[in-house]
C-alpha cells in the first residue's frame, strides 16, 4: 500500500478549509496540529483566530520546548501557546455560551469513530469501554456551524474510524459535516460518505475496503491538496465609516437591543440619533429602561435634553418594549414611553433586572430557557410555568435574542475586542452575544495588540460592526 | 477586617474542610491548578470527598500530574469524581485503576454542561435548558423539551462546599486577577461554593488591582492563601 499522510500533512488539508476571519475551535489530539500549519494571511486579511477548550482565544502553537509544568498559556491538550496580536483569553463558562451560542464558524475534533449520518464517539470512550470522557467534544460539535473530523482512517486499536452506525453510544448527533483522515477527504451528506479526495497513491477501492460503512465515490475524485479552497479576502472589515452605514439594514420591525443602564453613562447615543435619522419603524427595543433620562435630570446641562430611547419614541419608530424600568421615577415629569403606552400606541413586556440580564446571556449562549426565583409569586409570574425544585418555587422564563444589538464602548480594535468604562459597562457585554449583528460605538479605535487581552471583556468575535463616535459629540442635545 | 480573608497556611484556610464535602478545584490541563492547597487538602487526610475537577491531560496523565487532585485518590480521600474527562484514557494511572477496582465513583459531565451547572449553581437558577448532547448518550433521563431552537435537556444546578482556585493576584478584600488560560474553571466555581479559597501568586492591599481588570469579585472570595 502507498504511505499514509502524515499528521501535519492532515493538517494542512484542514487548514485549507478554513476562511479569512472565522472562529475556528480546535479540540484536543490532532486538531492541535492545525495551529501549526496555519500560513499567516497578509495584512489587511481577516486572520483565522483559533479557540482552545482552554479558553485561550487567537493563538498560536508554539513548539514542545516552550512547554513549562505551570505554563500561563495552554491550548486543548495541554501544549504551550502564545496569544496573536488581538488574542484573549475567556473563562470555560464563557467558552461554553460560546459554543452553545453558535459563536464558533468551524470546529475540529478528533473522534475515535464517525458514522454515515455524521455521528461520532470521542477517542477516549473508545480507549477505555465504561467511561464516557468527552472533554469539550461535545460541546464543539453541539454549537459549531460547520463540524470537521480529523483522525486516522484505522484507529491505534487497529479498527475501522468510520463506521455505518454509531448508536447507541454517540457522544455527537448528526455533526459532523467533513472528515479527514490520512487517506482521503470525504464528505457527510444526506445519502452517507462520499469520498472527494484521496491521498496520493490510493485508490478509492483500496480507501473502501477499509471503510467501516458505505462509501460513494464523488464524480470528480482529485488527489488531496493543501491550497487553500478559498483565498477570496474577507468581504469587508468590521470598521464602517459612520453610524449610517453601520446600521443602514436594520429592518423595519426589528428587535433591536440597546445598552444603557440608566442615566447618559453606557449608551450609544451617535447610534441611536442614527437610528431616528433613518426612520426605520415598528421596531421592538429591549433594554434595562424605556428611557428616562430625558425626563430626569441626571446630570442634564439646563436647557438641554438627554438623548435615549425616548428620541426614537417621539419620532413614532417603537411598537413593543421589553424592559425592566420604562417609566419615569417621577409622576410629574412622565417619560415618553409612559406617555405612549398611555395613548395605546406600544406595547410593553415587563422584566425583572435580573431576569432581562440572565434571559440576554441564556438567549447569546445557546441556553433555551432557565428556572429563576426572581418573581415567584408576583405579577411577572402571570402566564409563566413555576415548578418547584428541591423545595424553592422557581419560573420559566426563555432566552432573549434580537435581530440588532447597539452598544457602547470605550475602545475597540479592528477584530472588534471591546473594552469599557466604570458602570457603562453595564448592558453592554451580556446584550453583544446575544444579537445576530452587533455594532459597538466607541471613542477610540485602535490595532490588534493594542488592548491587554486580559482587560478585553467583549471578544469580537461577538461584534460585527464598530463605528467611531464623532469628535465633540454630544450625548445632549 | 480586610485582613481576614487572608490566611497564614493552606492548612488554616482548609482547616474546616469536613468529611464528605463537595470540593471544586479549578484547572485544565494541568493549567491554573491550586496545587498548594490540593496538597494541603492532601495532608489533612479528610476523606469522602466528592471532588469537581476538570481533565488532566498534563504530562503523564492526571496520576502524575504534579498538584492534581489525582493525590487526593491515592490517598483514598475521594468517593466521587465528577469531570469532564476524569483520566487520559489507557494511561490514567490510580485514578483509573481505583475505578476498574471499583473503589472510585466516576460522573462524567461535558465541559460546557458542567461549567453552564456550576453557574447556575452560584447564580441562583433552578436549572437550565441546553442543546447540547440532544439525541447522544447524555440525554440519560433528563428532561427534554421542545423549543423554538430545537430540543432541549434540564440540567440542574450544581453547588459545592469548597472551591480551591489558583489566582495570579488577590487583595485581600479577595477580589482576584488571573494570569492567561490559568483563568479557566476559577470564575465559575468561585461562584458556586460556599467557601472558596483562592490560591494567589500575589497578595495585594485593596486599590492595587486595576478595577477595570477584576474577573472575580471578592464577594466570591472568602479566603486567600500565598502560593508560595
Amino acid at each position: 500500500m502507498p504511505e499514509k499522510l502524515d499528521e501535519l500533512t492532515m493538517a494542512r488539508r484542514v487548514a485549507a478549509e478554513l476562511k479569512p476571519g472565522q472562529v475556528v475551535a480546535l479540540g484536543a489530539g490532532l486538531p492541535g496540529r492545525v495551529a501549526e500549519v496555519m500560513p499567516s494571511l497578509p495584512p489587511g486579511i481577516a486572520p483565522v483566530q483559533f479557540l482552545a477548550e482552554s479558553g485561550a482565544l487567537g493563538y498560536e502553537k508554539l513548539g514542545e520546548s516552550h512547554r513549562s509544568s505551570s505554563g500561563a498559556w495552554v491550548d486543548s491538550g495541554g501544549g504551550p501557546v502564545a496569544l496573536s496580536r488581538g488574542g484573549s483569553v475567556v473563562s470555560l463558562v464563557d467558552l461554553a455560551g460560546m459554543l452553545r451560542g453558535g459563536h464558533v464558524d468551524v470546529a475540529v475534533i478528533q473522534p475515535s469513530r464517525v458514522s454515515s449520518s455524521g455521528d461520532f464517539i470521542s477517542w477516549t470512550t473508545a480507549v477505555t469501554p465504561g467511561i464516557f470522557a468527552p472533554g469539550a467534544a461535545v460541546d464543539l460539535a453541539a454549537g459549531a456551524q460547520r463540524v470537521v473530523a480529523l483522525l486516522p482512517h484505522i484507529g491505534s486499536d487497529g479498527a475501522r474510524s468510520l463506521v455505518a452506525d454509531s448508536s447507541p453510544l454517540a457522544d455527537g448527533r448528526n455533526c459532523v459535516n467533513l472528515i479527514v483522515t490520512d487517506l482521503a477527504v470525504l464528505q457527510v451528506t444526506e445519502q452517507g460518505l462520499v469520498l472527494s479526495e484521496l491521498a496520493p497513491g490510493w485508490r478509492a477501492d483500496d480507501v473502501a475496503a477499509l471503510t467501516g460503512a458505505p462509501l460513494a465515490v464523488g464524480s470528480d475524485v482529485k488527489e488531496i491538496t493543501c491550497a487553500p479552497v478559498n483565498s477570496v479576502p474577507s468581504p469587508m472589515g468590521k470598521i464602517y465609516p459612520d453610524g449610517r452605514s453601520a446600521i443602514r439594514d436594520l429592518p423595519n420591525g426589528a428587535a433591536v437591543m440597546i445598552d444603557g443602564f440608566g442615566g447618559p453613562g453606557g449608551m450609544a447615543h451617535y447610534l441611536l440619533v442614527t437610528l431616528r435619522d433613518l426612520g426605520t419603524r415598528e421596531l421592538t427595543i429591549i433594554s434595562n429602561t424605556a428611557g428616562i433620562a430625558r425626563s430626569v435630570n441626571f446630570g442634564t446641562p439646563p436647557g438641554r435634553l438627554a438623548i435615549d430611547h425616548s428620541i426614537l419614541i417621539d419620532n413614532g419608530q417603537v411598537a413593543r418594549a421589553i424592559a425592566t424600568y420604562p417609566v419615569s421615577p417621577s409622576a410629574s415629569r412622565p417619560s415618553s414611553f409612559e406617555l405612549a403606552y398611555r395613548r395605546g400606541e406600544v406595547e410593553l413586556e415587563l422584566v425583572p433586572q435580573g431576569t432581562l440580564a440572565e434571559r440576554l446571556r441564556a438567549g447569546g449562549a445557546g441556553i433555551a430557557a432557565f428556572y429563576t426565583p426572581t418573581g415567584v409569586g408576583t405579577l411577572i409570574a402571570e402566564g409563566k410555568e413555576t415548578r418547584t425544585i428541591e423545595g424553592k418555587e422557581y419560573l420559566l422564563e426563555e432566552g432573549l435574542q434580537a435581530d440588532f444589538c447597539l452598544i457602547r464602548g470605550y475602545q475597540a480594535d479592528t477584530l472588534g475586542n471591546v473594552v469599557y468604562r466604570g458602570t457603562s459597562r453595564n448592558f453592554n457585554a451580556v446584550m453583544a452575544p446575544a444579537a445576530r449583528v452587533t455594532v459597538v460605538e466607541v471613542d477610540e479605535i485602535l490595532a490588534p495588540g493594542d488592548l491587554d487581552p486580559e482587560l478585553i471583556v467583549t471578544p469580537g468575535i461577538y461584534v460585527d460592526r464598530i463605528v467611531k463616535r464623532p469628535e465633540g459629540f454630544s450625548p445632549y442635545e | 477586617m480586610a485582613q481576614e480573608k487572608v490566611y497564614a497556611s493552606p492548612e488554616v484556610a482548609l482547616g474546616d474542610v469536613f468529611e464528605g464535602a463537595v470540593i471544586l478545584a479549578s484547572g485544565f490541563a494541568g493549567c491554573g491548578v491550586p496545587g498548594r492547597l490540593i496538597r494541603g487538602l492532601a495532608a489533612s487526610g479528610v476523606g469522602g470527598l466528592t471532588c469537581i475537577f476538570s481533565h488532566d491531560l498534563g504530562p503523564g496523565g492526571a496520576a502524575d500530574s504534579d498538584g492534581g487532585i489525582a493525590q487526593l485518590v491515592v490517598n483514598g480521600q475521594v468517593r466521587k469524581l465528577i469531570s469532564p474527562l476524569p483520566f487520559t484514557p489507557g494511561k490514567g494511572g490510580v485514578v483509573e485503576g481505583r475505578w476498574q477496582a471499583g473503589e472510585l465513583e466516576i460522573e462524567v459531565v461535558p465541559l460546557g454542561i458542567l461549567a453552564e451547572r456550576l453557574r447556575a449553581g452560584g447564580a441562583g437558577l433552578g436549572g437550565v435548558f441546553l442543546s447540547t448532547g440532544v439525541g447522544t448518550r447524555f440525554e440519560g433521563g433528563r428532561e427534554k423539551r421542545s423549543f423554538p431552537q430545537g430540543e432541549a435537556l434540564l440540567e440542574l444546578p450544581l453547588k459545592a462546599d469548597f472551591a480551591l482556585i489558583k489566582a495570579a493576584a488577590a487583595d485581600t478584600l479577595g477580589s482576584v486577577v488571573y494570569s492567561g488560560t490559568e483563568r479557566n474553571w476559577a470564575p465559575v466555581m468561585a461562584m458556586s461554593a460556599r467557601v472558596t479559597i483562592a490560591e494567589a501568586d500575589r497578595i495585594v492591599e485593596p486599590g492595587e488591582l486595576d478595577p477595570e481588570a477584576i474577573i472575580t469579585p471578592g464577594i466570591f472570595v472568602n479566603r486567600v492563601v500565598s502560593s508560595a
